[in-house]
């Protein structure tokens, strides 16, 4: 007698039986119960045990990811200064006295952001042992500065568009997590003589 | 293992604004479901772990492309799945899964010489989930996927055709084999009278 194959018996499970397989089932109490079966394994599939992973592994990726984002923002401090991005961000910004005052001020505020980039290059955490506090300290002004860089990433986006006092107000932000970080960084090498 | 997580929109709206808070949260609520998709996909406990970081590394890099389509945990399953089987494939270098697949049949041989399965009385009731557990590690990884991604994690072979670069009928003889596999170490182990 000819009974259904594993093909036969998934194809019905997907309701892809073909026409003989589905009567074939309907008679044979064999294949039913292999069919049963089937349906059991899944399910007893679907029911193993739960396993934990034996290492957290977030330090990992958190520390990969600001190490990223130590990089982003040296390219975005570093981008931020180029005349085109200069010019682009200025068009944003209404034309007017209050206009050029904004448009001076940001010029200023992005200058010294760029300083303190150049600064922090110095103490570039990556290579240098921290203490716990320090670093923790560090990282939280780090990860400020990244979502500053996220909301003024957003600039070029035309659907939120910024006006001069406030971009400018944005990166005089970026400059206060920058120097609280310049003097994390300077504190801690005095502090270990280097 | 079905999983139905539910995250807070605005958890994901601070993930996606890169508050690490956030994302840290997005790890602790899906860090198991995903170990244990790449766990039983692969063959160790360490790959699994790799494949869990990696998983993450690609959540938080690529989480402001998610536009909230779909589920949560569908998006990051995804990225799961993606990673283990890049791993399969760096894997399979050590050439241990071709053994391991001619030793398997599609079919297992009928009691009256039909394919299929061995006639009356050859399979009742659940296997113990023990032997389940055991049975399945020892299937190719390859099998294993394609069995916990569609039996398990509900995905079409259309669906395991595109993640694996493979086609739809590929997907379908391995499940195919897989199932006949397990059925037959099931029964050598006294699982099933």
């Amino acid at each position: 007698m000819m009974h259904c194959t594993i093909d036969d018996l998934l194809a019905f499970k997907e309701n892809e039986a073909s026409g003989w397989a589905r009567q074939h089932l309907e008679t044979c109490p064999a294949c039913r119960a292999e069919l049963e079966a089937l349906y059991q394994r899944i399910a007893a599939l679907k029911a193993l045990p739960v396993r934990r992973p034996a290492r957290d592994r977030w330090p990992a990726v958190r520390d990969t990811l600001r190490a990223e984002r130590r990089r982003q923002r040296r390219r975005w401090g570093a981008w931020s200064l180029s005349a085109a991005a200069g010019i682009a961000l200025l068009l944003l910004i209404r034309p007017g006295p209050a206009g050029r005052v904004d448009a001076a001020e940001l010029e200023r505020v992005k200058q010294q952001s760029a300083t303190l980039e150049a600064e922090l290059e110095r103490y570039d955490p990556d290579q240098r042992v921290t203490s716990g506090r320090t670093a923790a300290l560090a990282a939280a002004l780090e990860d400020r500065i990244a979502a500053i860089d996220g909301e003024l990433a957003q600039v070029g986006m035309p659907e939120a568009p910024l006006r001069g006092a406030e971009l400018v107000k944005l990166w005089q932000e970026r400059v206060d997590a920058m120097q609280q970080l310049m003097t994390v960084h300077v504190t801690r090498a005095a502090y270990v003589g280097l | 293992m079905t999983i139905s997580l539910a995250v807070p929109d605005i958890l994901v709206a601070r993930a996606r604004a890169g508050d690490l808070e956030a994302l840290e949260a997005l790890y602790r609520a899906f860090e198991t479901p995903v170990y244990n998709v790449a766990l039983r996909m692969l063959r160790t406990p360490e790959d699994a772990e790799d494949v869990l970081q990696e998983t993450f590394l690609e959540v938080v890099r690529s989480i402001k492309q998610y536009r909230g389509e779909g589920h949560l945990w569908g998006w990051i399953k995804r990225i799961a799945a993606s990673k283990a089987l890049m791993r399969i494939r760096r894997n399979q270098v050590r050439a241990t899964e071709e053994f391991d697949e001619e030793t398997v049949g599609a079919h297992v041989g009928h009691a009256d010489g039909a394919p299929g399965h061995e006639g009356p009385g050859a399979v009742a009731g659940a296997p113990a989930r023990i032997d389940l557990e055991r049975a399945f590690e020892r299937l190719s990884e390859t099998s294993r996927s394609v069995v916990w991604l569609h039996d398990v994690e509900g995905y079409t072979h259309e669906e395991i055709a595109e993640l694996m670069g493979k086609t739809v009928s590929f997907s379908k003889s391995q499940l195919a084999r897989a199932h006949a596999r397990l059925r037959r170490m099931l029964d050598a182990e006294g699982a099933a009278p």
